[in-house]
């Protein structure tokens, strides 16, 4: 259970900083576009972790 | 630009025909299998979250927050991109159990029908207003492009559709597969239309109105107000509160569920699924900023929330404005269509069936279906009901976020599901009506306009458009609150807690092995046919029979408790969690319990463990080896062992045991002792009922021959092991018996030998004696007479002589130090010498011997004594063969043992005699013709050289006469490569 604990905290830490990422994400200097990049950036981490994945894990 | 509303109403009618034609050209099969259940099918099928908010609240949502209104993306991207600790749990569960839907998951972890009743209630309240979105946003934009056509007809006939679809489509259950493949199909060509038409849209923005991104940059740079370019800084509350609800609809939303869970080909689909979910919906909310900043600056003359058709009206392309309309047409029935077929198969599950369990019925399956259809349509009606009266007059968000916020209940019993195991349903049910009471109160009946009671209470916070959020939190903090706090203040009963721990990560269900009324499975068909009819039974218990690849007829106690978890998850994917579990447990009950506690059912957690093999890492996998490593132990132990439950069921057979006994472990592990073979269960139940603990020398006949068994027996109970059973060993001792018996035999024979010197030395003298002075009387006297006489007594004293001589020799045999002076001895040779000693004295019956013997056959040994052995065997052939007879000896080397045979025709030997020929004393010749020591003396013999004696009587079955007298003895083995070791050693 050890891990699943420090999933639920990375999870509700970046729940609780969310707005204060996405306005960073947002903010007037950066292109329209930004937010969808990291975006995409995270789809690739997520892609990238299903990929490797050992298929007996869960 | 408008359509006429037959137009709009025939081309909404060609969109949903080709929707109609995609599922039933995929349910007749026209798509190979492996495209229909391909992940990426799977993945779009998803898109179905996407529903009306998707296409047209987004950018309502996106003019009033800027990019707040991707939290409606994110949430749900976040639980996929957790799906492996997340979704994949759930999944798991669900396909164990057959758990259709977020009620029957409920009502199967937390073992309550009011857990699974109450999902159902909330979540079809919450579900209205989401429909009611739906049908509002076909009706609105119809009539934006329509402005002459009736709303209401609209809404009519769009309900009518979808009604038709999820009746024909949505409620069909084929037997062997679980999942509606049209609906799939459709829902996923739903999506790429979606996201067709957005980034369509999207694109042609870009490039005809602003001119390409260096046009939009310019454009965005001439803005002054953060609300047009976006960058206006985001609402904490509301962010967190749409982020979080989102987030919760992966798992509580009645459509998602069902599309993830229900028809999810494979986990290898939600895999992939979760970064192919998260792209889908990036690709989808890319183009709502521009349809905002193109209708802001086309000036569309709709509200932003239907910029996406006031955009494409405005660019003047009739095209694209039926296309915009289209892919909300497509996106409200997708999600329409869905939401009501899971709501009703939780309405029929949860509410209907506990009400009244069909009875009776020919076809429990066609009444299901209709139900199902006829709840279909209650569902799509209410829902227009409530869009009529209420839905109606409410913008879009605010029904999106009526209807999240009450899902959003659902979010704690959801987890608690995975990660609280000591979570139970009184917490559950109290959470979950407190959270709903406040979610009615403060977000239902205010935002409805029905009732603001907090408002007439004159409370200093009155909900309104710009704190909705904060009711969202309060509700979800009381129900969390509640539900913590019951659960940990109130036990769980012993059925919670066991599934509790079935549906917790990592953990195995630890059944209790007891025992079933039922004891065979024809006997589950007649008691399932009360209930369900004789055919529903018959068909459903071989259907679980099959599944579980047992054979027709079962009657082993382990697997008719499988076979009654198998039946009872089947029955859970018809009737839902809660009938099928109180059906089973109705009817195919247990038998009251003997003792206060049962035991764990060893083979099935063993099993289980089985299958967790690979999923065993760290400290858990090195006990799995170790366990392997004790089973594995016992099953190669080279003693018959087996192990037994306190009430006889058999947990364990070795292998050893399977070759004494001829039956293997998969026919009796989990059967009880009364299921073996009788012999094999009148001894084994025998002795483990008893008291004793060791029983010896128990003979028992196996395939016509005597065994004789020690069997030991100890009990299983210690420690750190309460519960009772024994182990009992099986020992064949017919080997060392049949030894025994044979050293008895030579033990008799050797005093009758030590008698006989003893004797015939004592006798010797006298009958000396007479037979001197029966010589002397000849010289004394002429009298013929006397002389006749003195002859006589001369003629029976050497006969006496003949016999005693004979018992010295038997009395001989017994001294095996004479081993030591063996030599090695050609058997033809003596076998010739035999024959010719026998020919001098031959009377004249012409028997012809043939010896067969190969001249190279030799054993070590003494040649005279081998001799006497032929001597005798043939003389006894030779009496015994009738006249012109033939007796042939044979031999041949078999390993290192001699084999020779002589056989003869004469008349055989009586079954009875054949026990006793051996011994001495023994026979069947006439008083002057034998001495019944011939045979005892080639025994002794044979055995001082190592050999042993075999007599077949008749050696002829078919004719049933001769007799074959075998004689193995250690072959001598020349050594011929003696000579070429010493060859080499030379060289």
């Amino acid at each position: 259970m050890y891990i699943y604990r420090l999933v639920f905290l990375l999870v509700l830490a970046i729940y609780i900083f969310s707005p204060n990422i996405l306005d960073w994400w947002t903010s007037p200097g950066n292109a329209w576009y930004t937010p969808y990049i990291i975006w995409a950036g995270l789809i690739a981490i997520g892609f990238w972790l299903e990929w490797r994945r050992d298929p007996n894990e869960f | 630009m408008s359509f006429s509303a037959t137009g709009l109403l025939l081309a909404s009618l060609l969109y949903l025909m080709i929707l109609f034609g995609v599922a039933w050209v995929t349910e007749r099969g026209v798509f190979p299998q492996h495209w229909v259940r391909h992940p990426l099918v799977y993945t779009l099928s998803l898109g179905v979250y996407a529903g009306i908010w998707a296409v047209y609240a987004a950018v309502g949502i996106a003019a009033e927050s800027g990019f707040g209104f991707l939290a409606y993306y994110l949430g749900i991207s976040g639980a996929f991109l957790l799906a492996p600790v997340l979704l994949n749990p759930v999944m798991r569960i669900g396909r164990a159990y057959q758990l259709t839907s977020l009620a029957d998951l409920f009502a199967y972890r937390y073992r309550s029908q009011w857990a699974g009743t109450l999902v159902t209630i909330c979540s079809g309240a919450a579900i209205l207003s989401l429909l009611s979105m739906q049908i509002q946003a076909v009706s609105t934009s119809a009539s934006l492009l329509a402005p002459d056509t009736s709303r209401n007809l609209i809404s009519v006939m769009f309900s009518i559709t979808v009604v038709l679809f999820a009746m024909l489509f949505g409620t069909r259950r084929n037997q062997g597969s679980e999942t509606h493949q049209g609906l799939v199909m459709a829902i996923a060509f739903d999506s790429v239309v979606k996201l067709t038409a957005l980034v369509t849209l999207g694109g042609v923005i870009l490039f005809s109105v602003f001119g390409g991104m260096s046009g939009l940059e310019v454009w965005l740079e001439s803005q002054s107000s953060p609300a047009s370019t976006m960058t206006m800084s985001i609402d904490d509350g509301s962010w967190r509160a749409l982020m979080l609800m989102s987030f919760a609809g992966a798992l509580v939303l009645p459509h998602m569920y069902h599309m993830t869970f229900s028809e999810n080909p494979s986990p290898k689909a939600l895999a992939k699924a979760s970064w192919g979910l998260p792209l889908y919906l990036l690709l989808l909310g890319l183009p709502v900023p521009l349809i905002l900043w193109g209708g802001q600056e086309l000036a569309a003359t709709t509200g932003p929330n239907f910029y996406a058709i006031g955009t494409a009206q405005a660019l003047g392309s009739p095209a694209l404005t039926l296309l915009m309309y289209i892919a909300g047409l497509s996106a409200a029935s997708g999600l329409m269509i869905v939401s009501t077929l899971a709501l009703a198969g939780m309405v029929l599950n949860h509410v209907v069936l506990p009400l009244r369990t069909p009875k009776d019925h020919s076809d429990i399956y066609h009444w299901l279906k209709w139900i199902k259809r006829l709840l279909i349509a209650v569902i799509i009606f209410a829902a227009l009901l409530f869009h009529e009266t209420i839905g109606t007059n409410l913008d879009l968000s605010i029904l999106g976020i009526i209807s999240l916020s009450g899902m959003l209940q659902l979010l704690p019993g959801a987890l608690g599901v995975i990660y609280w195991p000591e979570g139970n349903r009184r917490g559950l049910i109290a959470g979950l009506v407190s959270g709903m009471a406040i979610w009615i109160v403060t977000l239902v009946l205010p935002f409805s306009h029905t009732a603001n009671l907090l408002e007439w209470l004159g409370a200093p916070l009155v909900p309104d458009y710009s704190n909705w959020h904060i009711f969202t939190f309060i509700s979800l903090t009381l129900n969390v609150s509640v539900f913590s706090l019951t659960s940990i203040l109130s036990g769980s009963s012993a059925e919670e807690t066991s599934a509790a721990q079935a549906c917790s990560l990592g953990a195995l269900s630890r059944p209790h092995r007891r025992e079933l009324v039922a004891t065979s499975s024809s006997d589950f068909v007649h008691q399932l046919a009360d209930p369900l009819g004789y055919g529903v039974a018959k068909r459903e218990v071989e259907r679980a029979l099959g599944q579980l690849k047992l054979p027709n007829m079962e009657y082993r106690p382990y697997q008719l408790r499988r076979l009654r978890d198998q039946v009872e998850i089947n029955l859970s994917g018809l009737l839902g969690p809660a009938v099928a579990r109180d059906l089973v447990k109705r009817h195919l009950g247990y038998k009251p319990m003997a003792s206060s506690g049962t035991a764990q059912d060893i083979r099935y957690v063993e099993r289980a463990l089985g299958d967790y093999q690979n999923q065993l890492t760290g400290l858990a996998g090195e006990l799995d080896n170790l366990r392997r490593h004790y089973r594995q132990t016992l099953q190669n132990l080279p003693i018959p062992a087996c192990s037994v439950g306190e009430d006889g069921e058999i947990l364990m057979w070795n292998h050893t045991m399977e070759q004494l006994t001829g039956i293997t472990a998969d026919d009796v592990v989990g059967a009880r002792l009364m299921a073996l073979p009788e012999h094999w269960h009148l001894l084994l139940d025998d002795f483990n009922c008893g008291e004793e603990l060791h029983r010896y020398k128990h003979r028992m006949d196996l395939n016509g021959k005597p065994h004789w068994l020690n069997l030991h027996k100890a009990a299983l109970s210690g420690p750190d092991h309460p519960e009772g059973g024994s182990i009992i060993l099986v020992e064949d001792q017919t080997e060392t018996r049949l030894l025994e018996d044979e050293l008895m035999h030579s033990e008799r024979l050797a005093s009758v030998g030590r008698l006989a010197a003893g004797v015939a030395h004592e006798i010797g003298n006298p009958v000396t004696g007479i037979s001197s002075l029966a010589q002397n009387l000849k010289l004394e006297t002429d009298d013929p007479e006397i002389l006749s006489t003195a002859e006589q007594i001369q003629q029976q004293t050497r006969r006496i002589s003949t016999i005693l001589q004979s018992l010295m020799n038997f009395a001989r045999t017994g001294n095996h130090s004479q081993a030591n002076r063996y030599e090695p001895v050609i058997i033809q040779r003596c076998v010739d010498e035999s024959i010719n000693l026998l020919s001098l004295s031959d009377r004249g019956l012409g028997i012809t011997y043939i010896n067969d013997c190969p001249d190279q056959l030799m054993v070590l040994g003494d040649e005279q004594r081998l001799v006497q052995v032929f001597v005798n065997l043939l003389a006894n052939a030779r009496d015994a063969s009738p006249e012109g007879g033939t007796i042939r000896v044979s031999g041949n080397r078999d390993g290192y043992s001699a084999i020779i045979e002589v056989t003869d025709e004469g008349s055989g030997i009586p079954r009875d005699q054949l026990d006793h020929i051996f011994e001495p004393f023994y026979t069947t010749k006439a008083p002057n013709k034998g001495t019944g020591l011939g045979l005892s003396l080639v025994y002794s013999i044979v055995e001082e050289h190592y050999g042993n004696i075999h007599v077949d009587s008749p050696a002829d079955p078919a004719t049933g006469l001769g007799t074959c007298v075998q004689l193995k003895l250690p072959a001598y083995e020349p050594e011929p490569s003696n000579a070429a070791i010493s060859q080499n050693e030379r060289l």
